[in-house]
Protein backbone atom coordinates (compact mmCIF):
# COMPACT_ATOMS: atom_id res chain seq x y z
CA UNK A 1 0.00 0.00 0.00
CA UNK A 2 2.92 2.39 0.77
CA UNK A 3 4.39 2.22 -2.71
CA UNK A 4 0.91 2.65 -4.13
CA UNK A 5 0.27 5.73 -1.99
CA UNK A 6 3.55 7.38 -2.97
CA UNK A 7 2.83 6.82 -6.68
CA UNK A 8 -0.69 8.08 -6.10
CA UNK A 9 0.75 11.26 -4.56
CA UNK A 10 2.87 11.69 -7.70
CA UNK A 11 -0.19 11.43 -9.92
CA UNK A 12 -2.01 13.95 -7.73
CA UNK A 13 1.04 16.25 -7.85
CA UNK A 14 1.47 16.49 -4.06
CA UNK A 15 4.18 15.35 -1.62
CA UNK A 16 1.95 12.90 0.23
CA UNK A 17 -1.71 11.94 0.65
CA UNK A 18 -3.94 11.46 3.69
CA UNK A 19 -7.10 9.39 4.12
CA UNK A 20 -9.26 12.51 4.61
CA UNK A 21 -8.09 14.28 1.40
CA UNK A 22 -11.03 14.89 -0.93
CA UNK A 23 -10.22 13.66 -4.44
CA UNK A 24 -11.92 16.35 -6.49
CA UNK A 25 -10.26 19.10 -4.45
CA UNK A 26 -6.82 18.26 -5.84
CA UNK A 27 -5.74 20.97 -8.31
CA UNK A 28 -4.97 18.55 -11.07
CA UNK A 29 -8.18 16.51 -10.71
CA UNK A 30 -9.50 15.73 -14.20
CA UNK A 31 -10.25 12.81 -16.50
CA UNK A 32 -6.56 12.12 -17.15
CA UNK A 33 -5.86 12.00 -13.40
CA UNK A 34 -8.72 9.54 -12.95
CA UNK A 35 -7.43 7.37 -15.79
CA UNK A 36 -3.92 7.45 -14.33
CA UNK A 37 -5.32 6.26 -10.99
CA UNK A 38 -7.27 3.48 -12.72
CA UNK A 39 -4.07 2.49 -14.55
CA UNK A 40 -2.07 2.50 -11.30
CA UNK A 41 -4.60 0.28 -9.51
CA UNK A 42 -4.61 -2.10 -12.46
CA UNK A 43 -0.81 -2.28 -12.46
CA UNK A 44 -0.21 -2.59 -8.72
CA UNK A 45 -3.26 -4.64 -7.66
CA UNK A 46 -4.50 -6.18 -10.92
CA UNK A 47 -7.95 -4.79 -10.08
CA UNK A 48 -10.18 -2.78 -12.40
CA UNK A 49 -11.92 0.39 -11.29
CA UNK A 50 -14.09 2.64 -13.40
CA UNK A 51 -14.63 6.42 -13.34
CA UNK A 52 -17.89 6.22 -11.40
CA UNK A 53 -16.40 4.08 -8.63
CA UNK A 54 -13.42 6.42 -8.30
CA UNK A 55 -15.67 9.49 -8.13
CA UNK A 56 -17.98 7.80 -5.59
CA UNK A 57 -14.98 6.97 -3.37
CA UNK A 58 -14.76 10.71 -2.66
CA UNK A 59 -11.56 10.60 -0.53
CA UNK A 60 -8.17 8.88 -0.45
CA UNK A 61 -9.52 6.71 2.39
CA UNK A 62 -12.54 5.86 0.28
CA UNK A 63 -10.27 4.87 -2.58
CA UNK A 64 -8.26 2.54 -0.30
CA UNK A 65 -11.47 0.86 0.93
CA UNK A 66 -12.66 0.51 -2.64
CA UNK A 67 -9.44 -1.27 -3.65
CA UNK A 68 -9.44 -3.53 -0.59
CA UNK A 69 -13.07 -4.40 -1.10
CA UNK A 70 -12.64 -5.63 -4.68
CA UNK B 1 -11.35 -18.10 -31.95
CA UNK B 2 -7.91 -19.38 -32.91
CA UNK B 3 -7.13 -19.57 -36.61
CA UNK B 4 -4.24 -20.82 -38.70
CA UNK B 5 -3.40 -20.11 -42.30
CA UNK B 6 -0.79 -21.56 -44.62
CA UNK B 7 0.92 -20.13 -47.64
CA UNK B 8 -0.36 -16.57 -47.65
CA UNK B 9 1.69 -13.40 -47.70
CA UNK B 10 1.48 -9.63 -47.81
CA UNK B 11 3.28 -8.28 -50.88
CA UNK B 12 2.80 -4.53 -50.52
CA UNK B 13 1.47 -1.82 -48.20
CA UNK B 14 0.55 1.72 -49.24
CA UNK B 15 -0.72 4.25 -46.72
CA UNK B 16 -2.64 7.31 -47.91
CA UNK B 17 -2.83 10.44 -45.75
CA UNK B 18 -4.66 13.74 -46.18
CA UNK B 19 -2.46 16.79 -46.72
CA UNK B 20 -4.11 18.87 -44.01
CA UNK B 21 -2.14 18.79 -40.76
CA UNK B 22 -3.42 20.49 -37.60
CA UNK B 23 -1.39 20.92 -34.43
CA UNK B 24 -2.72 20.52 -30.92
CA UNK B 25 -1.80 24.14 -30.15
CA UNK B 26 -3.95 25.46 -33.01
CA UNK B 27 -7.03 23.85 -31.50
CA UNK B 28 -6.40 24.48 -27.78
CA UNK B 29 -8.85 27.37 -27.64
CA UNK B 30 -11.71 25.01 -28.63
CA UNK B 31 -11.46 23.19 -25.34
CA UNK B 32 -12.90 24.25 -22.04
CA UNK B 33 -9.64 23.90 -20.08
CA UNK B 34 -6.67 25.90 -18.96
CA UNK B 35 -3.67 25.80 -21.23
CA UNK B 36 -1.66 24.12 -18.47
CA UNK B 37 -4.17 21.26 -18.25
CA UNK B 38 -4.31 20.86 -21.99
CA UNK B 39 -0.54 20.65 -22.27
CA UNK B 40 -0.38 18.03 -19.52
CA UNK B 41 -2.80 15.92 -21.54
CA UNK B 42 -0.67 16.47 -24.63
CA UNK B 43 2.37 14.98 -22.88
CA UNK B 44 0.57 11.99 -21.44
CA UNK B 45 -1.51 11.00 -24.46
CA UNK B 46 0.98 11.91 -27.19
CA UNK B 47 -1.13 14.61 -28.81
CA UNK B 48 0.93 16.71 -31.13
CA UNK B 49 -0.44 16.98 -34.66
CA UNK B 50 -2.99 15.05 -36.63
CA UNK B 51 -3.98 14.67 -40.28
CA UNK B 52 -7.53 15.56 -41.12
CA UNK B 53 -9.42 15.15 -44.39
CA UNK B 54 -10.42 18.24 -46.35
CA UNK B 55 -14.14 19.02 -46.50
CA UNK B 56 -15.73 16.57 -48.90
CA UNK B 57 -12.88 14.03 -48.86
CA UNK B 58 -14.46 10.63 -48.25
CA UNK B 59 -13.21 7.09 -47.76
CA UNK B 60 -13.52 6.18 -51.45
CA UNK B 61 -11.43 9.23 -52.44
CA UNK B 62 -8.46 7.98 -50.42
CA UNK B 63 -8.81 4.44 -51.74
CA UNK B 64 -9.18 5.57 -55.35
CA UNK B 65 -6.14 7.86 -55.09
CA UNK B 66 -4.09 5.02 -53.62
CA UNK B 67 -5.14 2.51 -56.26
CA UNK B 68 -4.47 5.08 -58.97
CA UNK B 69 -0.95 5.53 -57.62
CA UNK B 70 -0.35 1.77 -57.66
CA UNK B 71 -1.71 1.39 -61.21
CA UNK B 72 0.35 4.32 -62.54
CA UNK B 73 3.53 3.01 -60.97
CA UNK B 74 2.97 -0.52 -62.29
CA UNK B 75 2.73 -1.88 -58.77
CA UNK B 76 -0.70 -3.41 -59.35
CA UNK B 77 -2.67 -4.49 -62.37
CA UNK B 78 -6.40 -3.87 -62.03
CA UNK B 79 -7.33 -7.03 -63.93
CA UNK B 80 -5.43 -9.14 -61.40
CA UNK B 81 -7.70 -8.11 -58.54
CA UNK B 82 -9.85 -11.10 -57.62
CA UNK B 83 -11.25 -9.66 -54.40
CA UNK B 84 -11.58 -6.15 -53.01
CA UNK B 85 -12.21 -5.92 -49.29
CA UNK B 86 -12.98 -2.51 -47.80
CA UNK B 87 -12.91 -2.25 -44.01
CA UNK B 88 -14.41 1.05 -42.93
CA UNK B 89 -16.71 2.68 -40.41
CA UNK B 90 -17.06 5.76 -42.57
CA UNK B 91 -18.66 4.52 -45.80
CA UNK B 92 -19.45 7.09 -48.49
CA UNK B 93 -23.12 6.03 -48.34
CA UNK B 94 -25.33 3.55 -46.49
CA UNK B 95 -26.12 2.22 -49.92
CA UNK B 96 -24.47 1.23 -52.28
CA UNK B 97 -21.44 -0.44 -50.64
CA UNK B 98 -18.38 1.78 -51.00
CA UNK B 99 -16.27 -1.13 -52.28
CA UNK B 100 -18.58 -1.42 -55.27
CA UNK B 101 -18.21 2.30 -55.99
CA UNK B 102 -14.43 1.89 -56.07
CA UNK B 103 -14.68 -1.23 -58.25
CA UNK B 104 -16.96 0.67 -60.64
CA UNK B 105 -14.72 3.73 -60.77
CA UNK B 106 -11.91 1.66 -62.25
CA UNK B 107 -14.18 -0.61 -64.30
CA UNK B 108 -12.65 -3.68 -62.73
CA UNK B 109 -13.72 -7.10 -64.01
CA UNK B 110 -17.17 -8.36 -63.08
CA UNK B 111 -15.83 -11.70 -62.04
CA UNK B 112 -14.66 -10.71 -58.59
CA UNK B 113 -15.75 -10.38 -54.96
CA UNK B 114 -16.30 -7.01 -53.29
CA UNK B 115 -16.91 -6.92 -49.58
CA UNK B 116 -17.48 -3.97 -47.24
CA UNK B 117 -16.71 -4.84 -43.62
CA UNK B 118 -17.84 -2.63 -40.74
CA UNK B 119 -14.95 -2.85 -38.29
CA UNK B 120 -12.67 -0.20 -36.81
CA UNK B 121 -9.76 -0.56 -34.41
CA UNK B 122 -9.28 -4.26 -35.20
CA UNK B 123 -10.14 -3.65 -38.86
CA UNK B 124 -6.74 -4.46 -40.32
CA UNK B 125 -6.56 -7.85 -38.60
CA UNK B 126 -10.19 -8.69 -39.46
CA UNK B 127 -9.58 -7.63 -43.07
CA UNK B 128 -6.39 -9.69 -43.34
CA UNK B 129 -8.12 -12.76 -41.91
CA UNK B 130 -10.87 -12.35 -44.50
CA UNK B 131 -8.24 -12.02 -47.24
CA UNK B 132 -6.47 -15.18 -46.06
CA UNK B 133 -9.74 -17.11 -46.12
CA UNK B 134 -10.58 -15.92 -49.62
CA UNK B 135 -7.14 -16.95 -50.87
CA UNK B 136 -7.90 -20.54 -49.93
CA UNK B 137 -10.06 -20.54 -53.06
CA UNK B 138 -8.17 -21.69 -56.14
CA UNK B 139 -9.69 -18.94 -58.29
CA UNK B 140 -8.67 -16.17 -55.90
CA UNK B 141 -5.00 -15.32 -56.32
CA UNK B 142 -4.77 -11.66 -55.40
CA UNK B 143 -6.76 -9.80 -52.76
CA UNK B 144 -6.67 -6.04 -52.31
CA UNK B 145 -7.44 -5.09 -48.73
CA UNK B 146 -8.51 -1.47 -48.29
CA UNK B 147 -8.74 0.07 -44.84
CA UNK B 148 -10.24 3.54 -44.72
CA UNK B 149 -11.30 5.61 -41.74
CA UNK B 150 -12.33 9.22 -42.26
CA UNK B 151 -14.07 9.81 -38.95
CA UNK B 152 -12.99 13.40 -38.22
CA UNK B 153 -16.34 14.84 -39.41
CA UNK B 154 -18.00 12.81 -36.66
CA UNK B 155 -15.81 14.10 -33.82
CA UNK B 156 -16.82 17.25 -31.94
CA UNK B 157 -14.19 19.99 -32.19
CA UNK B 158 -14.86 20.80 -28.54
CA UNK B 159 -14.17 17.28 -27.28
CA UNK B 160 -10.72 17.30 -25.69
CA UNK B 161 -10.81 13.52 -25.27
CA UNK B 162 -11.30 12.74 -28.93
CA UNK B 163 -10.60 15.69 -31.19
CA UNK B 164 -6.81 15.91 -30.78
CA UNK B 165 -6.62 12.15 -31.28
CA UNK B 166 -8.63 11.63 -34.40
CA UNK B 167 -6.79 11.08 -37.64
CA UNK B 168 -8.05 10.31 -41.13
CA UNK B 169 -6.22 7.87 -43.37
CA UNK B 170 -6.51 4.87 -45.65
CA UNK B 171 -4.24 1.99 -46.57
CA UNK B 172 -4.00 -0.58 -49.34
CA UNK B 173 -2.51 -3.98 -48.57
CA UNK B 174 -1.97 -6.60 -51.26
CA UNK B 175 -2.36 -10.16 -50.06
CA UNK B 176 -1.44 -13.17 -52.19
CA UNK B 177 -0.75 -16.85 -52.12
CA UNK B 178 2.69 -17.94 -50.98
CA UNK B 179 4.49 -21.18 -51.80
CA UNK B 180 7.01 -21.44 -48.98
CA UNK B 181 5.01 -23.45 -46.41
CA UNK B 182 4.66 -20.33 -44.29
CA UNK B 183 2.44 -20.46 -41.23
CA UNK B 184 0.24 -17.66 -39.98
CA UNK B 185 -1.44 -17.73 -36.57
CA UNK B 186 -4.36 -15.50 -35.67
CA UNK B 187 -7.06 -15.04 -33.09
CA UNK B 188 -10.28 -13.06 -32.90
CA UNK B 189 -12.41 -12.25 -29.87
CA UNK B 190 -15.69 -10.41 -29.55
CA UNK B 191 -17.63 -8.89 -26.66
CA UNK B 192 -20.84 -7.20 -27.64
CA UNK B 193 -21.93 -6.71 -24.03
CA UNK B 194 -19.72 -3.64 -24.15
CA UNK B 195 -20.68 -2.70 -27.68
CA UNK B 196 -21.62 0.85 -26.69
CA UNK B 197 -18.29 1.74 -25.04
CA UNK B 198 -17.31 3.33 -28.36
CA UNK B 199 -20.12 4.70 -30.47
CA UNK B 200 -21.76 7.37 -32.60
CA UNK B 201 -25.33 7.39 -31.19
CA UNK B 202 -27.27 9.17 -33.95
CA UNK B 203 -27.28 9.03 -37.73
CA UNK B 204 -28.16 5.38 -38.24
CA UNK B 205 -31.61 3.85 -38.25
CA UNK B 206 -31.93 3.36 -34.48
CA UNK B 207 -31.67 7.12 -33.83
CA UNK B 208 -32.02 9.15 -37.04
CA UNK B 209 -30.62 12.68 -37.17
CA UNK B 210 -32.92 15.41 -35.90
CA UNK B 211 -32.76 18.91 -34.46
CA UNK B 212 -32.37 17.33 -31.05
CA UNK B 213 -29.48 15.07 -32.03
CA UNK B 214 -27.49 18.01 -33.34
CA UNK B 215 -27.53 19.93 -30.03
CA UNK B 216 -24.14 20.23 -28.29
CA UNK B 217 -24.29 19.02 -24.69
CA UNK B 218 -21.64 19.30 -21.98
CA UNK B 219 -20.50 16.09 -20.27
CA UNK B 220 -19.10 15.56 -16.77
CA UNK B 221 -15.56 16.31 -17.89
CA UNK B 222 -16.42 19.61 -19.59
CA UNK B 223 -16.38 18.31 -23.16
CA UNK B 224 -19.11 19.31 -25.61
CA UNK B 225 -20.57 16.92 -28.13
CA UNK B 226 -23.86 16.07 -29.81
CA UNK B 227 -25.48 12.68 -30.30
CA UNK B 228 -24.11 12.73 -33.85
CA UNK B 229 -20.55 12.76 -32.51
CA UNK B 230 -18.22 9.95 -31.52
CA UNK B 231 -18.24 9.19 -27.80
CA UNK B 232 -16.01 6.78 -25.89
CA UNK B 233 -16.01 5.52 -22.30
CA UNK B 234 -12.27 5.99 -21.72
CA UNK B 235 -12.12 4.09 -18.44
CA UNK B 236 -14.05 1.05 -19.77
CA UNK B 237 -11.92 0.91 -22.90
CA UNK B 238 -8.67 1.23 -20.92
CA UNK B 239 -9.72 -1.55 -18.55
CA UNK B 240 -10.81 -3.75 -21.46
CA UNK B 241 -7.44 -3.37 -23.19
CA UNK B 242 -5.46 -4.09 -20.01
CA UNK B 243 -7.65 -7.05 -19.15
CA UNK B 244 -7.95 -8.75 -22.53
CA UNK B 245 -5.09 -7.86 -24.85
CA UNK B 246 -2.12 -9.27 -22.89
CA UNK B 247 -3.77 -12.70 -22.57
CA UNK B 248 -4.75 -12.64 -26.26
CA UNK B 249 -1.11 -12.02 -27.24
CA UNK B 250 0.19 -14.70 -24.89
CA UNK B 251 -2.36 -17.18 -26.29
CA UNK B 252 -1.29 -16.33 -29.82
CA UNK B 253 2.40 -16.84 -29.07
CA UNK B 254 1.68 -20.10 -27.27
CA UNK B 255 -0.42 -21.40 -30.20
CA UNK B 256 2.55 -20.62 -32.43
CA UNK B 257 4.94 -22.35 -30.00
CA UNK B 258 7.00 -19.22 -29.72
CA UNK B 259 7.77 -16.45 -27.24
CA UNK B 260 8.06 -12.67 -27.00
CA UNK B 261 11.83 -12.78 -27.53
CA UNK B 262 11.36 -14.45 -30.94
CA UNK B 263 9.15 -11.66 -32.25
CA UNK B 264 10.89 -8.77 -33.95
CA UNK B 265 8.13 -6.19 -33.96
CA UNK B 266 4.81 -5.62 -32.24
CA UNK B 267 2.85 -3.48 -34.66
CA UNK B 268 -0.26 -2.58 -32.74
CA UNK B 269 -3.29 -0.36 -33.27
CA UNK B 270 -2.46 3.11 -31.93
CA UNK B 271 -5.18 4.51 -29.66
CA UNK B 272 -2.88 6.87 -27.71
CA UNK B 273 0.56 6.79 -26.11
CA UNK B 274 -0.73 6.35 -22.56
CA UNK B 275 -2.67 3.19 -23.34
CA UNK B 276 0.07 1.70 -25.52
CA UNK B 277 2.83 2.22 -22.96
CA UNK B 278 0.70 0.64 -20.23
CA UNK B 279 -0.14 -2.21 -22.58
CA UNK B 280 3.51 -2.85 -23.50
CA UNK B 281 4.32 -3.09 -19.79
CA UNK B 282 1.38 -5.40 -19.12
CA UNK B 283 2.37 -7.77 -21.93
CA UNK B 284 6.06 -7.61 -21.06
CA UNK B 285 7.25 -6.20 -24.39
CA UNK B 286 10.06 -3.68 -24.48
CA UNK B 287 8.97 -0.30 -25.78
CA UNK B 288 11.66 -0.46 -28.48
CA UNK B 289 9.83 -3.34 -30.16
CA UNK B 290 6.43 -1.66 -30.02
CA UNK B 291 6.24 1.70 -31.83
CA UNK B 292 3.84 4.20 -30.26
CA UNK B 293 4.50 7.22 -32.48
CA UNK B 294 1.57 7.20 -34.88
CA UNK B 295 -0.84 9.30 -32.81
CA UNK B 296 1.65 12.09 -32.20
CA UNK B 297 2.42 12.36 -35.91
CA UNK B 298 -0.82 11.55 -37.67
CA UNK B 299 -3.57 10.92 -35.13
CA UNK B 300 -5.56 7.76 -34.48
CA UNK B 301 -7.10 6.60 -37.76
CA UNK B 302 -8.75 3.55 -36.22
CA UNK B 303 -8.04 0.37 -38.24
CA UNK B 304 -5.60 2.18 -40.52
CA UNK B 305 -3.09 2.82 -37.73
CA UNK B 306 -1.62 -0.67 -38.13
CA UNK B 307 -0.69 -0.49 -41.84
CA UNK B 308 0.36 3.15 -41.30
CA UNK B 309 2.54 1.98 -38.41
CA UNK B 310 4.12 -0.56 -40.80
CA UNK B 311 4.66 1.99 -43.61
CA UNK B 312 5.97 4.72 -41.34
CA UNK B 313 8.23 2.76 -39.00
CA UNK B 314 9.31 -0.21 -41.11
CA UNK B 315 9.21 1.37 -44.58
CA UNK B 316 12.53 0.48 -46.14
CA UNK B 317 13.35 -2.40 -43.80
CA UNK B 318 10.42 -4.53 -44.92
CA UNK B 319 11.16 -3.90 -48.59
CA UNK B 320 14.66 -5.35 -48.22
CA UNK B 321 14.28 -7.91 -45.45
CA UNK B 322 11.79 -10.14 -43.64
CA UNK B 323 10.77 -9.87 -40.01
CA UNK B 324 8.54 -11.84 -37.64
CA UNK B 325 5.71 -9.46 -36.75
CA UNK B 326 2.84 -9.56 -34.28
CA UNK B 327 -0.10 -7.38 -35.39
CA UNK B 328 -2.94 -6.49 -33.05
CA UNK B 329 -6.09 -4.39 -33.04
CA UNK B 330 -8.51 -3.80 -30.17
CA UNK B 331 -11.47 -1.50 -29.67
CA UNK B 332 -14.84 -0.84 -31.19
CA UNK B 333 -17.26 -3.77 -31.04
CA UNK B 334 -15.66 -4.67 -28.67
CA UNK B 335 -13.40 -6.58 -31.00
CA UNK B 336 -9.85 -7.70 -30.42
CA UNK B 337 -7.65 -9.65 -32.76
CA UNK B 338 -4.02 -10.46 -33.34
CA UNK B 339 -1.93 -12.08 -36.06
CA UNK B 340 1.56 -13.56 -36.02
CA UNK B 341 3.27 -13.73 -39.40
CA UNK B 342 6.45 -13.00 -41.30
CA UNK B 343 6.31 -9.82 -43.34
CA UNK B 344 9.02 -8.82 -45.74
CA UNK B 345 10.49 -8.40 -49.19
CA UNK B 346 7.55 -6.10 -49.90
CA UNK B 347 7.23 -4.72 -53.38
CA UNK B 348 6.24 -1.40 -51.82
CA UNK B 349 5.79 -0.05 -48.29
CA UNK B 350 5.21 3.68 -48.40
CA UNK B 351 3.06 6.69 -47.66
CA UNK B 352 1.45 9.09 -50.13
CA UNK B 353 -0.51 12.24 -49.37
CA UNK B 354 -3.60 13.62 -51.06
Amino acid sequence: MDEFLSRLAEILEVDSVNDKDVLEKFDCWDSLTMLSIIALVSEVYGKQLNNKEVRDAKTIGGLKSLINGK
Amino acid sequence: MDLTFRNKKITGVLSILPKREITFEEEISNYNFSEAKSLKLKRAMGYNKHRVAALGQCSSDFCIAGLQYLFENNLLNKDDIDALILVTQSPDYFMPPTGNIIQGHFEMKHDMICLDINQGCAGFEIGLIEAFMLLDQEQIKKVVLLNADVLSPKVSKRDRNSNPLIGDAAAITIVEKDYNNSNIFANVRMDGTNAFALMIPAGGFRMPCSEDTSKMVEDEAGNFRSKENLVMKGDDVFNFVQREVPSMIHNLLSAAHTSIEMIDWFMFHQPNKFMLNKLADAIGVSREKMPTNIVENFGNSSGVTVPLNISYNLGDLLKKETRRVCLAGFGVGLTWSSILMDIGKLQFNEIITI
